[in-house]
């Protein structure tokens, strides 16, 4: 079997790949073309059969890559498959960079096509359930395989170009899910702000793009890790170009100018414009405001593309060029404390938030921060081993959440309401399949050993401790040397914050009583009730919360079980890491700049329990908070500290922050830009343009009488003009003075006419008394001199029309003399040649004779006015 | 016998000519106003015969004139018919009455 596979599909010519890209394409085609005429079940069994089609490919491609055999140096095994040739650009000094449609599977792509087909045919299958009642389920289904399409293209493009496509694809099917109930206004507007915000970072990988084809002339993997040393040579980056700024005053221009010019690695610069993209994507301080709003889509899309895939993709790109961010300590730094200070953040506003799903969107931005903060510090494989564990623990919790909002939904219709926690309680009575997959997952995240979060998330903390950047040279800027402690200090404190929030959300939401009764009765009493666990609420009569269709709890039992058994695919400490064996050419490259701390392998299980102690404590502050004391400590912390609750409530306000400086100043933008065309263009431009227009109406409409005499008055009158001028003469003629100034000889001709007859005569010489039929004239000019020439037309009725033309034939100087002078001096109509400058004999020579053999006969120079040349005279 | 000079010819068409543009301009009835400018086509039409006598050899002139003569009275017919519809809708024939587009 495996031969045959071999056989038909050898590794530089994969096609198999073009299969597994496809399949997902075909379904969101005949979905989003004929979803309406397929009816439900056609576009189910279309939908599920094409993402599990191309999981089981994936399968297939995992399993034949894993057959091939890994070279003892440099990357691993890499299958290929090259659709077609896309386009040229030029690349540094003439030379041509093509880009191919080409698609490569490695060890690391293979594991993520695993990932997003297999969590993605999961939740596919839950989204069959959950969008039952749906009017826009054929639409749905489209965007969902549109989005796993998309995100193939992504992770098997070979190159940073074909990436691209699949980056802006998913973030297109990003887009359209988000604002999926596009009648509710601010539905629609998240999904506009998640692509707007996407598009920031985005435009930072176009830059490196650029970069890249000028620097490394290549942008395929395996061609940029091989020349990724290519990289290191320095560039200045301010003052730009050679710019001058002289034209500023001299305060600012030496402000602007240092003494010494800004010189970056370019390395630096490509890794930090990568970043920037991965910022936009994976929702990192300061762009992760749109992941939040974009759980205004449906759930399951919350679960596939803003927690389990989409937002992967940063990581997955920094590891896939984690050649290029090893070369510069000072990226990996940056990546480093924004993955650190994201998940310390997203952690902080997770503790105030109500709403379930909100709850797990920051909880997914901690998550990638602590991915960021592993491929940050060097340990790409970890980093991106959290990758695969979140898809797996935050895919099923927000299922959950999906199920008990789906459950919620009984008792109330409203969107909000039905996702907030204190409404909530109480619900693993109701729900049990639903309440053990959460509180797997739950515990998965937190960092309960051995469960997958566990093994995950203590390697990057681990990591963070004891690895550090190796100096590529000595130029380079490094990061202090506490810089890894304080990762680790910031990253521990992160992992208490999100034991404490996840067993924050458990507890409300599947503990003590349910409070959703009050809801259909009282629902407008909102108060401030925050963590009100006060008298229980009175079980009234009314449908209860019920349990999920199978299709709906399947998925959720079978990435729980994922979440607890996958941490054994890298459990380090124990030893059993297959995964780590499979990555480890792909990072091979790249492992070579990062360097352990002494002592590391001894401070392996201290570290570990250290980690262990900070899920204990964080879980079970929790259940102290929320069960022990039901609420009451997290209360009175609210009413102690209200504005800083109400603070970190709204995020730290960073979207207000943007709203008052960068959306601000566009607004003021536009109204200077407003008031402009406001006032310079309508009240300016505008009205003079009408002023001349209604003065021109005014003016003619005089002539406009109405009576046809009038008219036939003006008729006549122009019928008398023209009369007029054809019957009389005119004395034009056409001046050629093309040859005035080389040979001084002007010609004019007459414009002719019917009987025309002409005199010709120049000025100063007696006319003669006939007209001729000659309507050519010559006159030669000398040099400097002017002369007039008359021109007299009688036509046939005998009337006369004169004119004169008056010309000067002048030099490159301009020596026009009055009419009537000649030159004193006729000058030569050519120079001279200049005498041949003698030669100096060799030897010895007095001073003086050098003088002597210059000029000879001692006169000047010829060719000056008033020493007539030789042989010049005409 | 001798043949009349061409001037004379141009001099009565030019006198026809002036007749019927001053009376072209001057006069408000509109059937007199069609009658001017029927006398302005036979002034050209004189002016054509002549000068085609003048030049012998082909008969350009004469065919023109037969030309005009046609046009004329198709002229002549759209002409009356829109007096007489004016007149329908004035009960007058006064070219000055004919002022709606400009009131």
């Amino acid at each position: 079997m495996m031969s045959i596979l071999r056989q038909q599909f050898p590794a530089d010519d994969f096609a198999l790949l073009a299969l597994v890209l496809v399949l997902p394409l075909i379904g969101a085609f005949v979905n989003g073309v004929f979803g309406k005429r397929l009816g439900k079940e056609g576009v189910r069994l279309m939908a599920l059969a094409s993402v599990g089609g191309a999981f089981l490919l994936s399968l297939v491609v995992f399993a034949a890559l894993a057959g091939e055999p890994v070279p003892a140096e440099g990357p691993g095994a890499r299958l290929t498959w090259t659709a077609w040739e896309w386009f040229t650009v030029n690349g540094r000094s003439g030379s041509t960079v093509s880009l191919d449609v080409a698609f490569s599977v490695d060890a690391l792509s293979a594991t993520m096509a695993l990932v997003v087909t297999g969590v993605g045919f999961l939740i596919h299958l839950y989204s069959t359930g959950y969008m039952d009642k749906d009017p826009g389920y054929h639409r749905f289904f489209s965007y969902m395989n549109l989005f796993i399409f998309s995100m193939m293209v992504l992770i098997l493009g070979d190159n940073l170009a074909v990436l691209f496509v699949g980056w802006e694809g998913v973030g297109l099917c990003s887009y359209l899910l988000i604002g999926f109930w596009f009648e509710d206004e601010t539905k629609a507007s998240a999904g506009k702000k998640a692509f707007i915000t996407n598009r920031i970072g985005d435009f930072g990988l176009l830059i490196a793009m650029a970069m890249l084809v000028y620097y490394a002339g290549t942008l395929s993997w395996s061609g940029l890790e091989a020349g990724a040393g290519g990289l290191q040579e320095t560039r200045t980056v301010w003052p730009l170009g050679n710019l001058q700024a002289s034209a500023l005053p001299s305060f600012l221009a030496e402000w602007l100018t240092p003494d010494k010019p800004i010189q970056m690695q370019v390395a630096t610069m490509v890794a930090l414009a990568l970043f920037l993209g991965c910022v936009g994507k994976s929702a990192q301080v300061p762009l992760f405001v749109w992941l939040p709003d974009a759980m205004a889509g449906p759930t399951p899309v919350s679960a596939l593309i803003h927690a389990a895939t989409m937002v992967t993709a940063g990581v997955y790109l920094v590891a896939r060029t984690s050649f290029i961010f090893a070369l510069s300590p000072a990226a990996m730094a940056i990546v480093a404390i924004t993955g650190a200070v994201t998940a310390l953040l997203a952690a902080t506003i997770a503790f105030a938030q109500n709403d379930l799903k909100k709850v797990l969107a920051y909880s997914t931005v901690s998550q990638l921060g602590f991915m960021f903060m592993g491929v940050g510090v060097g340990a790409f494989a970890a980093g991106f081993f959290h990758v695969i564990t979140h898809a797996f623990f935050k895919g099923c919790l927000f299922l959950c959440a999906g199920s008990v909002i789906h459950a919620m939904h009984v008792r109330v219709h409203d969107d909000d309401r039905s996702q907030d926690m204190r409404f909530m309680g109480g619900l693993r009575k109701y729900m049990p399949i639903t309440h053990v997959t959460f509180l797997l997952s739950c515990l998965a995240i937190a960092g309960c050993p051995p469960l997958s979060g566990f093994w995950s998330k203590d390697e990057i903390l681990y990591k963070a401790a004891t690895s550090h950047v190796i100096a590529p040279n000595a130029q380079a800027w490094m990061p202090p040397a506490w810089w890894g402690q304080l990762i680790y200090a910031i990253g521990i404190v992160a992992a208490v914050g999100t034991a404490f929030y996840m067993f924050r959300a458990y507890f409300m939401t599947f503990w003590g009583d349910f409070r959703g009764w009050k809801i259909v009765k009282r629902w407008k009493d909102r108060g401030h009730g925050h963590h009100d666990h006060g008298a229980p609420a009175k079980a009234m009569k009314g449908p209860v919360p019920h349990e999920s269709p199978w299709t709906m709890t399947l998925p959720l039992a079978v990435l729980s079980g994922l979440a607890v058994v996958a941490g054994l695919l890298y459990a380090e400490p124990i030893h059993i890491a297959p995964l780590e064996h499979f990555w480890e050419p792909v990072f091979r490259t790249a492992s070579e700049s990062i360097g352990t701390s002494e002592g590391a392998a001894a401070a392996l299980w201290p570290l570990l329990m250290v980690g262990i102690s900070a899920f204990v404590v964080g879980s079970g502050a929790s259940y102290l908070v929320y069960v022990k004391k039901r609420g009451q400590p997290a209360a009175s912390f609210v009413a102690a500290w209200p504005r800083l609750h109400r603070i970190v409530y709204d995020k730290w306000r960073i979207d207000e922050l943007y709203q008052v400086t960068i959306i601000g100043m566009l607004d003021a933008l536009g109204e200077t830009a407003a008031q402009v065309d406001r006032l310079v263009i309508d009240g300016i431009i505008a009205k003079l343009t009408a002023l001349v227009t209604a003065l021109c109406g005014t003016l003619l409409r005089a002539l406009q009488t109405g009576r046809v005499q009038v008219y036939a008055a003006g008729m006549v009158l122009g019928t008398a003009a023209i009369g007029w001028f054809m019957l009389s003469p005119h004395a034009d003629a056409a001046v050629d003075d093309s040859e005035l100034r080389k040979t001084g000889t002007l010609s004019l001709t007459a414009t002719p006419g019917h009987g025309y007859r002409y005199r010709w005569h120049l000025e100063g010489e007696d006319p003669p008394k006939d007209f001729t039929t000659e309507a050519d004239y010559r006159v030669s000019l000398q040099r400097c001199e002017t002369k007039r020439v008359h021109l007299a037309v009688q036509n046939a009725l005998g009337s006369v029309d004169e004119q004169s033309y008056t010309h000067c034939r002048e030099t490159r100087e301009g020596c026009c003399l009055p009419l009537g002078q000649t030159p004193k001096v006729k000058l030569p109509d050519k120079l001279p040649k200049l005498p041949q400058i003698p030669s100096i004999p060799r030897g010895k020579h007095d001073a003086g004779i050098i003088k002597q053999l210059l000029n000879p006969d001692g006169h000047k120079p010829p060719g000056r006015p008033g020493q007539p040349a030789p042989g010049g005279a005409r | 016998m001798s043949a009349v000079p061409i001037p004379y010819f141009l001099m009565l068409a030019a006198a026809l000519f002036a007749t019927g543009a001053v009376g072209f301009l001057l006069r408000r009835n509109l059937l007199v106003i069609l009658m001017s400018i029927e006398l302005m086509l036979n002034s050209v039409n004189l002016t054509l015969v002549a000068f085609n006598r003048m030049h012998g050899g082909d008969q350009n002139g004469q065919i023109l004139a037969f030309f005009v003569i046609a046009i004329a009275a198709a002229e002549a017919a759209v002409g009356l018919a829109i007096v007489l519809a004016f007149f329908r809708l004035r009960g007058s024939v006064r070219s000055d009455e004919a002022n709606t587009l400009r009131n």
